[in-house]
């Protein structure tokens, strides 16, 4: 991160210099050195692909997979806000994953009455209420690990999870099991697995400078 | 599901219960088309909270024109909806529900009283009854809802309505009708039948849960101001007496009218417009609602006339996990030369001490002629408890105390079980 902002202010000086035969010469000599340097840190990023495949459910998709942490790094949460809606009766996505400190918006898009609490004590067993269609309301899920479970309590059948994690590089699997974490840094990981109904797991992947790794996961009850 | 199945049968051969009719309006039908819990309309099946009300008054539908794309389960398309361009050069399109809309309650109860010989004894009724419920909409203007019950004893009874709906505010209904709401013992948690419901004329060939039998009902609901509580009213003509197959006794026609007005909570119509809360539950709706209702009718019993009437009100409180009903109603009879007057009242509370369990008890009194100092009168207290074990599984426990020194002996005990599926 540090080196591309590096890269665009410089980028950003050389624009403004003034066009004469010196400095057309040491433009395209920046340049070039700019693209190399690019070119490096292009390389210091892999990304993680795989397969998810589920015993016991559906199809195998709403799995959550992500790396645990990256030593010696702490992640700040997106300023924008993620969002979960309430739609004819159903939490969409049903399955949220999230920086820790990030601040959910639950959006009501029914014309009925809807409500989000949660059991779990590691969201503070928040309860927000009701509101009417086309409002929102919000939480803030400030404790790393938490995976809570969203509930209505005007329609039992309804059900979501925000899952809190440490690090942005998460991906949730498509319902044919397929996955892909892009734009990791090179290094050693524990790469790890949720889901709701089946049992997590975690294993230790090696990201390249380059290309990707694949790690797939069987996972079942 | 199989679990549940498998628990209920295991407590049905404990305690020998029987299966045995009761008027309800459980539809898990709608549960299927909507793909959504009983609990999204039912306080405590058959009971309805404010949402199921909201969803008969928009003719079994979702608020808001939302219906089509609530529903789950995908309709039988009896035409592209285009065609309505089409008309008269076409049958106007329509569609029914994409698999049968039927649902069954079967009800088991055990009995402790002194039916059997005059002496308190336990027993049951095995097997009983199930009832078949369908109900559902064709198209966006047609509802329907029916009921055939069939008894241990042989006995078939069955009921159908259709409704033009041709808006929350304005059905019209055409079949079995009546003053169901004021008097709703198909709502009711317990095995008891309401007072006010079983009341009868003089010749004894009318009680309010007759309703009016076949006929025609306008009917409808409107919000009220600010999205909250409504208007609902209802109008109604029909045959009244009627025997089993249906046809009038008499040539007079019986007509009623009801009109109820609630303050606050959910719009009778439902929506969302100023529900903003910081607490919500199936079974919480803040509200007061009055009702009055008024019915006028002729029955013939031994060729001599019984012309009656009957004048009541009502008022539904619910406050947080509390739901107040009471209803008091008056009925005058002119049979064989006699007037007579007669009163019945009960109050009704409900408490949720969880959404699966609700403490309850009611009072009654039933006075058939409040001018004869001989007459006895009915003055019962009936508390209870309902347990759900499931959402479509209720088991109840209530017990009826007569408050009269000589009905003292007639106290009774019911355990009762529900099973909708």
């Amino acid at each position: 991160m540090l080196i591309y902002k590096l890269l665009k202010g410089i980028c950003s000086l050389i624009e403004n210099l003034r066009v004469n035969k010196g400095t057309k010469k040491m433009k395209l000599l920046m340049y070039i050195t700019i693209t190399v340097l690019m070119s490096i840190n292009t390389a210091y990023a892999g990304d993680i692909i795989g397969t998810v495949k589920a015993t016991g459910t559906k199809d195998s998709g709403n799995a959550i997979i992500f790396l645990e942490k990256v030593e010696g790094k702490t992640f700040s949460p997106p300023a924008e806000h993620a969002v979960m809606n309430q739609k004819n009766l159903t939490f969409i996505p049903h399955v949220l994953p999230v920086v820790v400190g990030t601040t959910v918006d639950f959006q009501n898009s029914d014309d009925v009455l809807h409500n989000v609490f949660t059991p779990d004590k590691c969201a503070d067993n928040f309860n927000l209420g009701t509101w009417p269609k086309g409002q929102i309301r919000s939480f803030t899920f400030k404790n790393p690990g938490c995976r809570p479970v969203l509930l209505c309590k005007v329609h039992p059948e309804m059900e979501g999870y925000v899952v809190v994690l440490e690090t942005p590089y998460f991906a949730v699997s498509n319902k044919d099991g397929s996955y892909s974490i892009k734009n990791v840094p090179p290094g050693t990981y524990t790469i790890s697995i949720w889901h709701e109904k089946l049992k997590g797991a975690s294993v230790k992947i090696t990201v390249p400078g380059t290309g990707s790794v694949t790690q797939d996961f069987e996972i079942k009850k | 599901m199989k679990s549940t199945f498998s628990f209920v049968l295991s407590i049905l051969l404990l305690t020998g219960l029987s299966l045995i009719v009761e008027e309800t309006q459980a539809i898990p039908s709608f549960a299927r088309k909507y793909k959504t819990s009983c609990s999204t309309c039912h306080y405590a099946f058959p009971k309805l909270n404010a949402f199921g009300k909201a969803f008969k008054n928009n003719g079994y539908r979702y608020p808001a024109g939302q219906d089509p794309e609530m529903t789950k389960e995908e309709p039988v398309s009896l035409g592209a909806d285009a065609y309505k361009k089409v008309w008269p050069n076409a049958i106007w399109p329509s569609d029914i529900p994409g698999t049968e809309p039927i649902a069954i309650n079967a009800i088991g109860r055990f009995h402790y009283d002194n039916a059997v010989n005059n002496s308190k004894s336990g027993y049951f009724e095995i097997p009983s009854v199930f009832d078949f419920f369908y109900g559902g909409t064709l198209g966006d203007k047609i509802s329907y809802f029916g009921e055939v019950e069939l008894t241990n004893t042989a006995d078939v009874e069955y009921q159908f309505a259709v409704n033009y709906d041709f808006a929350p505010g304005f059905h019209l209904k055409v079949g079995k009708i009546g003053l169901e709401d004021a008097t709703p013992d198909h709502l009711t948690l317990t095995a008891t039948d309401y007072n006010v419901g079983s009341l009868q004329n003089q010749s004894g060939t009318w009680q309010l849960t007759d309703g009016a039998g076949g006929g025609m009902q306008l009917w409808g609901a409107v919000n009220g101001p600010g999205g909250k509580g409504g208007l609902t009213y209802s109008v109604g003509i029909g045959n009244g007496q009627s025997d089993v197959t249906n046809f009038d006794l008499n040539k007079k026609k019986d007509v009623y009218g009801r009109v109820t007005y609630k303050i606050g909570g959910l719009g009778e119509t439902g929506g969302t417009e100023g529900q903003a809360s910081n607490q919500s539950a199936f079974y919480i709706d803040n509200s007061l609602r009055f009702g009055g209702f008024a019915y006028s009718g002729t029955a013939i019993s031994d060729s001599t006339t019984d012309k009656f009437s009957v004048v009541g009100g009502d008022i539904d409180w619910w406050f947080q996990r509390l739901n107040l009903t009471a209803l008091v109603m008056q009925m005058k009879s002119k049979y064989l030369g006699k007037d007579r007057t007669s009163l019945a009242y009960f109050i009704e509370g409900n408490y949720v001490i969880y959404p699966w369990l609700i403490g309850r008890a009611r009072y009654e009194y039933t006075d058939t002629d409040i001018h004869d100092n001989s007459n006895q009168v009915a003055n019962n207290i009936l508390p209870g408890i309902v347990v759900m074990l499931r959402a479509n599984v209720r088991l109840s426990l209530e017990y009826l105390k007569p408050l009269d020194k000589s009905r003292k002996a007639d106290d009774s005990l019911i355990f009762q079980f529900n099973f909708a599926f």
